[in-house]
């Protein structure tokens, strides 16, 4: 029945496409009233409105206080940045290009000092010209404490940064960041502490967006943000729980050669839950066969159900994001001080068994290296403890023999009791493939909130727990440095390098590294250092996820890059 | 309760028979009541079943915690290969959908849990309910005033909370099983000591307690003789109805990570991973909710045969369902 109907449609694509095609549009009458193209296979077209059902609200629609990757999703309709990720899928979708500015930024004294040039005619969407002053005062804005969110970057790079309190602050402080020259009209000059060899992947942030200061109404500019992309917000209600937006008549598709911004509007519902979404896309009745989701998976029940009919399937789009799931230790806890121990899990895990507890192999593939296997991030494959799909019991005793446990070991696992990448499915299935080798895991489970607190907390964190990390741009600088940078160790608050690794050579390493401007080269060493960390067994891989996204049955132009993992919606087309 | 109420019979209510002819009695009655014999025999193969896990896992040669990943379709999401959610020879009801564990396993030894679970709070409910429903009907102005009170504010206090905090100062050490019992007992009594209190203040005014009391009896001899044997009913009536309410709540505290620890199976458990897969892997969802719902069914039924044994009297009138095969008759 099913394959009936879907042959029909198919039959039914066809004669229209040869009509059209034999020039007899006009003789066609009653076929093309019924027949609908499937997706992908004419060719987008301008027009239409884009639904967009999410599970987090688009909260602070500020470009200061975002916190995007790329410049965002959502976000990049309406704020252009100085430099952009490439909007294509897959790998190509990693490299980043100019968005405001005419090219990536031109390095000098040592990458230390990065100029940019603003295309010649850019508008905000009042009409009024977009100025390097306006990108100044964007990110000058960012470090105002009202506006807080953005990542930490421009505080730690920028000559002056960790002082300079943002452009509202009266009394003894500066107004300005000297280190930002605005020379003229179009040119931005940004002066650093050292060498910065990846600011272009910085400047893709909203922070880098354009302001106009004579606009600028603080903490209540995220009701309206004046917009420098495609589209502008005509209503923001609850704190960005939907976001209306509309057409911005002054963006020059001749000005931004990235985003498509095929439909005239774009509703952006959130505050859903995702397995509301999902059904809804699959039914896809009404507005919601134009709908997308720009933050939800599909879960591994939804996925078997699917699976089970090809014409849903034929609707999902995969993706790619630099993301590792992995095991952390704190060598402060015995025994995971010993290297041995460390080896010994590392040999004992069984990547099969934790890979179907968070969904199977559509949602997850294995991960020997802490590195995403992207070229972006200089992936070089290692596998310095072979444990193959299901463990490896023999050479994990032999190493906890070396390391002194000849009758095995008990150590505990702290996981999160909700279902999920860190739940207690993933946990057990840890706890399996480690009794294998004689060693017995007791399980610690803590609420889904205080279990995010404690696996960053500086003085506390578990001796070992399962854990995640994502990249802020696809680059080695942000996925590694954070983790394994002895200087990134902090000492209250939230502290990343979990393994408390301060080695002077690798420190020396990730300066070294982060200095280039050569962005492949860099990524080489960097797929070298993650290896040479690897064999201190601080972390064990477990494996990198895979997104599987359903869109609406009338969606066309599904591009899903490897910089988000999931579909760009400045390229989605609904007719 | 006045001496002028006793020296005038007649002047309250009519005095309430006391135990029917003891517990043969009450016995006889449930075995000519097949609702009751059915829901007995249910409740006995489903406690049967939960006692002898280990050998009916052994039986079945799996156990509950056991990963297969070669009975899971990895590729589609991790759902069971094969129909009717992976069933076969070896794996009588199926597998876990992700994990490959056996579901007979789980769901017998997940029985364990929550029957016990549900049944050592039950108990302890009951008892501290009636325990305070009882000393505030019988004890001084102030005691009930004080009392009450706390059994309002134990009603109203939101017991996930609560449950949570106490989770955090509780060692990990401590059998959780046993903690599950102490928090789920010791915070939601309320509803019982409510309805025990009324029931006393009742029967505190009919004659054959006020006798018992005249004819010089103590009051724990009171209580014990003439008012427990009265709030038997009320009172069974009531656990019936909290044992599977606890049974639910063991579930969400579970859920919430301070039941059971994974990977030991619960119902509870079961279900609020299950739910996601109704589509997919309908009978991963069906078996345990199944299971959920006729052990709530037969404790009901067999509450309400055990209420009406207890009471004949009360049987015409209350019991649920008979009146309308009776005018029809």
């Amino acid at each position: 029945m099913r394959d009936r109907r879907l042959l029909f449609q198919r039959a039914a694509v066809t004669t229209v496409a040869l009509v059209l095609l034999g020039g007899l549009a006009a003789c066609s009458g009653p076929q093309d009233g019924d027949a609908k193209p499937a997706a992908g296979d004419a060719k987008p077209a301008k027009g239409g409105k884009l639904t967009v059902l999410n599970s987090d609200t688009q909260s602070d629609f500020d470009p200061a206080r975002l916190y995007t990757s790329g410049g965002g999703n959502v976000p990049s309709l309406v704020f252009r940045t100085l430099t952009t990720r490439n909007r294509e899928a897959g790998e190509a979708g990693t490299e980043v290009v100019p968005d405001l500015a005419t090219d990536l930024g031109t390095p000098s004294e040592n990458a230390t000092v990065w100029t940019y040039t603003l295309k010649k005619g850019l508008k905000f969407e009042d009409g009024s010209p977009i100025t390097s002053a306006d990108v100044k005062y964007g990110v000058e804005r960012s470090f105002a404490a009202e506006l807080s969110g953005g990542a930490p970057y421009l505080r730690d790079w920028l000559i002056g940064g960790d002082s300079y309190q943002g452009p509202y602050k009266s009394g003894k402080g500066k107004k300005t960041l000297d280190s930002i020259e605005t020379p003229d009209q179009r040119t931005i000059v940004f002066r650093l502490k050292k060498s910065v060899g990846d600011f272009p992947y910085l400047a893709t942030q909203t922070q880098f967006t354009p302001v106009p200061r004579a606009q600028d109404t603080g903490t209540k500019y995220e009701e309206h943000p004046v917009s420098s992309g495609p589209y502008k917000v005509v209503r923001n209600t609850n704190d960005g729980e939907r976001l209306q937006l509309e057409r911005n008549p002054h963006w020059s598709e001749k000005l931004d050669d990235q985003r498509k911004a095929y439909p005239d509007t774009v509703d952006v519902r959130s505050g859903l839950d995702s397995a509301v979404i999902n059904q809804r896309l699959s039914t896809s009745s009404g507005d919601d066969a134009n709908a997308v989701t720009t933050d939800t998976n599909l879960g591994p029940a939804e996925l078997a159900q699917i699976g089970q009919d090809k014409s849903l399937k034929a609707r999902v789009g995969v993706g790619h994001f630099g993301y590792t799931n992995y095991l952390a230790f704190n060598p402060d806890v015995k025994p995971f001080d010993k290297p041995g121990v460390r080896q010994a899990i590392s040999y004992a895990i069984g990547r099969s068994s934790v890979i179907n507890a968070v969904g199977g192999s559509s949602l997850a593939e294995p991960a020997t290296t802490f590195l995403p296997d992207q070229k972006a991030f200089g992936y070089t494959p290692y596998d310095h403890f072979p444990a193959g799909k299901n463990g490896n019991p023999e050479k994990a005793r032999e190493a906890l023999k070396k390391a002194g446990y000849k009758n095995g070991l008990t150590i505990t696992l702290t996981h999160s009791t909700e279902e999920g990448e860190m739940g207690p499915k993933v946990a057990s299935a840890i706890q399996q493939s480690l009794a294998k080798a004689g060693i017995t895991v007791k399980l610690k489970g803590l609420e889904g909130n205080a279990y995010n607190e404690k696996r960053w907390d500086a003085d506390g964190s578990p001796g070992l727990f399962i854990t995640r990390w994502g990249a802020d741009w696809p680059a080695g600088y942000p996925f590694l440095a954070p983790i394994f940078d002895g200087r990134q160790i902090v000492k209250d608050g939230a502290n990343f390098n979990n393994a408390k690794l301060d080695d002077p050579a690798v420190n020396k390493e990730f300066d070294e590294i982060s200095g280039l401007t050569d962005l492949d080269a860099a990524a080489k060493r960097w797929g070298a250092l993650d290896s040479r960390i690897g064999e201190q067994a601080l972390t064990v891989p477990l494996y990198h996820p895979v997104y599987q996204r359903l869109v609406g049955k009338n969606i066309r132009n599904v591009v899903i890059s490897d910089w988000t993992g999931v579909l760009d919606i400045s390229q989605v087309a609904v007719k | 309760m006045t001496v002028q109420d006793v020296l005038t019979p007649g002047a309250g209510a009519p005095p309430a028979p006391g135990p029917a002819a003891g517990a043969r009695g009450v016995w006889r009655r449930l075995r000519g009541r097949p609702s009751a014999v059915v829901s007995g025999a249910v409740l006995a193969v489903l406690l049967l079943a939960a006692l002898a896990a280990p050998l009916l896992t052994a039986l079945s040669g799996q156990d509950p915690y056991t990963y297969h990943d070669e009975l899971v379709d990895s590729a589609s999401g991790g759902a069971p290969q094969g129909s009717f959610g992976g069933m076969s020879g070896e794996h009588w009801l199926g597998v876990e959908p992700g994990t490959g564990r056996d579901l007979f396993a789980r769901l017998v030894h997940g029985a364990r849990v929550s029957l016990l679970v549900a049944a050592g709070a039950t108990v302890l409910q009951v008892a501290i309910g009636v325990a305070v429903g009882l000393a505030a009907a019988l004890g001084s102005r102030w005691a009930d005033q004080v009392l009450s009170r706390v059994t309002d504010v134990m009603v109203a206090l939101p017991m996930l909370v609560l449950a949570i905090a106490l989770t955090t100062v509780v060692s990990d050490d401590f059998p959780r099983p046993l903690l599950l019992v102490l928090v789920m007992g010791s915070l939601n009594w309320g509803g019982t000591s409510r309805v025990v209190r009324a029931q006393a203040l009742t029967l505190r005014g009919l004659d054959f307690v006020a006798a018992a009391r005249l004819g010089g009896s103590r009051p724990v001899r009171v209580v014990r003789r003439e008012l427990l044997p009265s709030l038997a009913a009320p009172v069974i009536t009531y656990a019936a109805v909290l044992l599977p309410s606890n049974i639910v709540l063991e579930a969400s505290l579970s859920f919430l990570g301070i039941g059971v620890r994974p990977p030991t199976p619960s119902w509870g458990q079961m279900l609020s991973t299950a739910t996601t897969w109704f589509r997919a892997d309908p009978l991963y969802v069906l078996l345990p909710s199944a299971l959920l719902f006729v052990t709530v069914l037969a404790f009901t039924v067999l509450g309400d045969a055990v209420r009406t044994a207890l009471d004949p009297r009360e049987a015409g009138r209350l019991r649920v369902g008979t009146r309308k095969e009776k005018t029809r008759g």
